[in-house]
């Protein structure tokens, strides 16, 4: 079959699109685009300097080796996530299946995917040699450790490439990948336990990075050379499902609305599992059952969660209020994972209309396994600082475990949220316009942690005795039992306000 | 399958019809749909609704199954208002509403979830023979997004009739069904009915709807007011 030529089409569709465009359209947006980049500079240059180039290093080797792996592990499993090759949704529809050469369609996605993985790599090696090298001149070293981390998430993103194209062992990769990003999370733990870490004392020299980085620029563009031979061998249903992702992104961008991409991503994890149907725990309410088996089928997001609880112990070092709102934070995270049901009923009451239950019923069953969870992750979490020293004696596992309601309540307050009410009046402010709608969703959930003040303080003072434990765990209870009676009935299926 | 349906509901309710509707307007926007519509459903008995496309089966369907508010008329269902309560979604069943599915379920673990929720044990409720009817037995570890429109459906249809019910409000139910499958769902109709439990229908094949025992009616018919 003979190619057509795409360069022509391309100009042509560009030429078509601009016409319908008001004069400077384009040049308005990148004004926009570079004003709002500068504003946002000028008002966070201090946070940003803080992050990427602290005034003293602040990181111990473990530590930074542990930057390394989360930070280029998370890279490549989110190149995976998206792709990385993907294609424009009008695109996909009418060029896709057209003659035309599907190398030269694919190359101006690798191209922009290639420019942001190397400067995402870049600025991850210079925020890790920011934490952890020593403070000494040493222009030519930072400046090739640099351009390491840029090449280092360029030739991630061309493994992440083939992996898009080729078998099974994507598969695979995808998982050792998620395992040092876990390492790196561990490791990133351990490192603030030690009472005298590893510091990195003084920089590599100039005679041993040149030969490294130019080994891996070298690398890099063989691996170019032939992911670009290989683009044309790219399976059609892959570049389809990542273009289904950047429109997905790009609705959640402009709807300012998560959930497109949430349940995108929620569909297409169950679409991929191999289920065998079981009986739902007969002992159980049916709903709690339901909840109890879609927890347990999502087993890997149990294991994130028991890893996760070692997490508050990074924060170790910062004041207590802060640590406080984490773990309360986490809470409502645990809780969320087992929300999926309850935000199937939000939606569309239709499955509860065949149940027949009341909202008050559902809501009641759909409590239980997310405040389990939720008590079991706090107690865990808690139970990690008392052991590593963060806090000092008492009982903070009773206070994870009472912490349980609130978790809860907060987590399917949360599910029952439903989408970004965008016909929300905005607010000007002096800063500008700020629409109340996402700020109202994104405080929906959250908001009734508040019930767990009693915890907060007591982890912000570090001290804790049985009478908090007890007053948390009636603030709780009674707090998730206003919140049923208060938001359910008994006479109506609907679980929406 | 011999049908679950009549609940001690339509014991309570038999002196009253199972659907009577008077004088019902509905309209979108400026376009009227219904004009004075009459419909009575005695309880115990089916009626089929035809037509052609756009006259109005589903806006009539979705007011008596209290989705949507009439302009004017009234609405009694078993003497009652349709509405949201958990009582009304006891004794109705509808398919009037496109069907949702919860994540990570297979198409057996819904029908076993929804027999459980209607306090019925799912072996003595004959999930797996009620699904294998329904050529569904080499679909059951399935989840209900994967499988195909008709087989959704069938899923949708085998799982409306298993659970208990006084009165099934189904829309096109031999839609994306192939012979066979119609001639099995009439069947099953049929049964439902003559086991005690009321059917309004909305449906384009007339053959069908004089399977599942159900009179027929046109909805010009039903229409007290000339368009």
């Amino acid at each position: 079959m003979t190619a057509v030529p795409l360069a022509p089409v391309r100009r042509w569709i560009s030429r078509t699109q601009s016409s319908h465009r008001e004069r400077g359209a384009t040049l308005n947006s990148l004004y926009i685009g570079v004003l709002t980049v500068a504003i946002i500079g000028g008002m966070l240059h201090r946070q940003l300097a803080r992050i990427f180039w602290p005034a003293a290093p602040d990181a111990s080797a473990l530590a930074a080796g542990s930057l390394v792996a989360v930070c280029y592990g998370l890279l490549y499993l989110a190149l995976r996530r998206f792709g990385p090759l993907a294609l424009s949704r009008p695109a996909a529809s009418w060029l896709l299946p057209a003659p035309v050469s599907r190398r030269r369609l694919l190359l101006p996605s690798l191209r922009i995917a290639g420019l942001v993985a190397a400067v995402i790599g870049a600025l991850a090696g210079l925020a890790i040699v920011g934490h952890a090298a020593p403070r000494a001149e040493a222009g030519d070293e930072v400046a090739l450790l640099v351009a390491g981390g840029g090449l280092a998430g360029l030739a991630l993103l061309l493994v992440a490439t083939a992996a898009q194209a080729g078998g099974p062992w994507g598969t695979a990769l995808d998982r050792l990948a998620g395992l040092i990003f876990a390492a790196g999370l561990a490791g990133l733990v351990t490192s603030t336990t030690l009472d005298r870490p590893l510091t990195i004392e003084q920089w590599p020299a100039v005679t041993t990075l040149t030969p490294i980085v130019g080994a891996l620029a070298a690398l890099v563009v063989v691996a170019l050379a032939l992911v670009v031979r290989g683009l044309a061998a790219t399976p059609s249903d892959r570049i389809l499902e990542a273009s289904r992702t950047a429109g997905t992104l790009f609705d959640t961008a402009f709807g300012i609305e998560p959930s497109f991409l949430t349940d995108m991503i929620e569909r297409r994890y169950w679409a991929r599992r191999r289920l065998r149907s079981t009986r739902l725990f007969p002992r159980l309410p049916v709903l709690v059952a339901q909840d109890l088996l879609l927890a347990l089928r999502r087993r890997s997001r149990l294991m994130w969660l028991v890893l996760g609880a070692a997490l508050p112990v990074l924060l170790g070092g910062a004041p207590g209020w802060v640590l406080g709102a984490a773990v309360l934070l986490g809470c409502l995270i645990a809780g969320m994972t087992a929300g999926g049901n309850v935000k199937t009923d939000a939606g569309n009451p239709v499955l509860l209309r065949l149940l027949g239950l009341s909202s008050r019923q559902a809501v009641f069953q759909r409590l239980w396994v997310p405040g389990v969870l939720a008590g079991l992750w706090a107690a865990l979490a808690l139970t990690a600082l008392d052991v590593l020293g963060d806090l000092p004696a008492g009982p903070w596992w009773a206070l994870g475990l009472v912490l349980g309601p609130i978790g809860a309540a907060a987590a399917v307050h949360r599910a029952r949220v439903g989408f970004v009410r965008n016909e929300l009046l905005p607010l000007d402010t002096p800063m500008g316009t700020l629409s109340t709608g996402p700020l109202v969703n994104a405080v929906m959930g959250p908001d009734l942690l508040l019930l767990g003040i009693p915890a907060w303080i007591a982890i912000a003072q570090g001290t804790l005795s049985w009478t908090t434990v007890l007053l948390q765990a009636i603030i709780g209870v009674a707090g998730a039992r206003f919140y049923l009676s208060g938001t359910t009935g008994d006479d109506r299926t609907e679980l929406s306000h | 399958m011999s049908p679950r349906n009549p609940a001690a509901s339509v014991r309570e309710v038999v002196d009253h019809p199972a659907v009577e509707v008077d004088g019902l307007h509905v309209g979108y926007g400026s376009t009227p749909v219904l004009l004075g519509v009459d419909l009575t459903v005695p309880a115990g008995t089916g009626v089929c609704v035809v037509g052609e496309n756009g006259i109005g089966k589903s806006t009539l369907l979705r007011c008596v199954s209290g989705l949507q508010q009439p302009d004017q008329g009234t609405i009694h269902v078993f003497g009652g208002d349709p509405g949201a309560t958990p009582e009304f979604w006891r004794a109705v069943v509808t398919t009037v509403e496109p069907p949702t599915w919860y994540p990570g379920l297979t198409a057996r673990e819904h029908a076993e979830l929804v027999c459980r929720a209607h306090g019925q044990d799912p072996e003595e409720a004959g999930v797996d023979e009620a699904l294998e009817r329904f050529g569904l037995a080499g679909h059951l570890d399935a989840i209900p997004p994967s499988l195909s429109s008709g087989q959704k459906q069938r899923l949708v249809l085998a799982i409306a009739l298993l659970r208990p019910s006084s009165l099934l409000i189904l829309d096109e139910p031999e839609q994306r069904l192939d012979r066979e499958g119609r001639a099995d769902v009439a069947s099953l109709l049929a049964d439902y009915v003559a086991g005690g439990g009321s059917l309004l229908m909305a449906s384009h094949d007339d053959g069908f709807a004089a399977a599942s025992g159900a009179a027929i009616t046109t909805m010009e018919s039903l229409s007290s007011v000339a368009p």
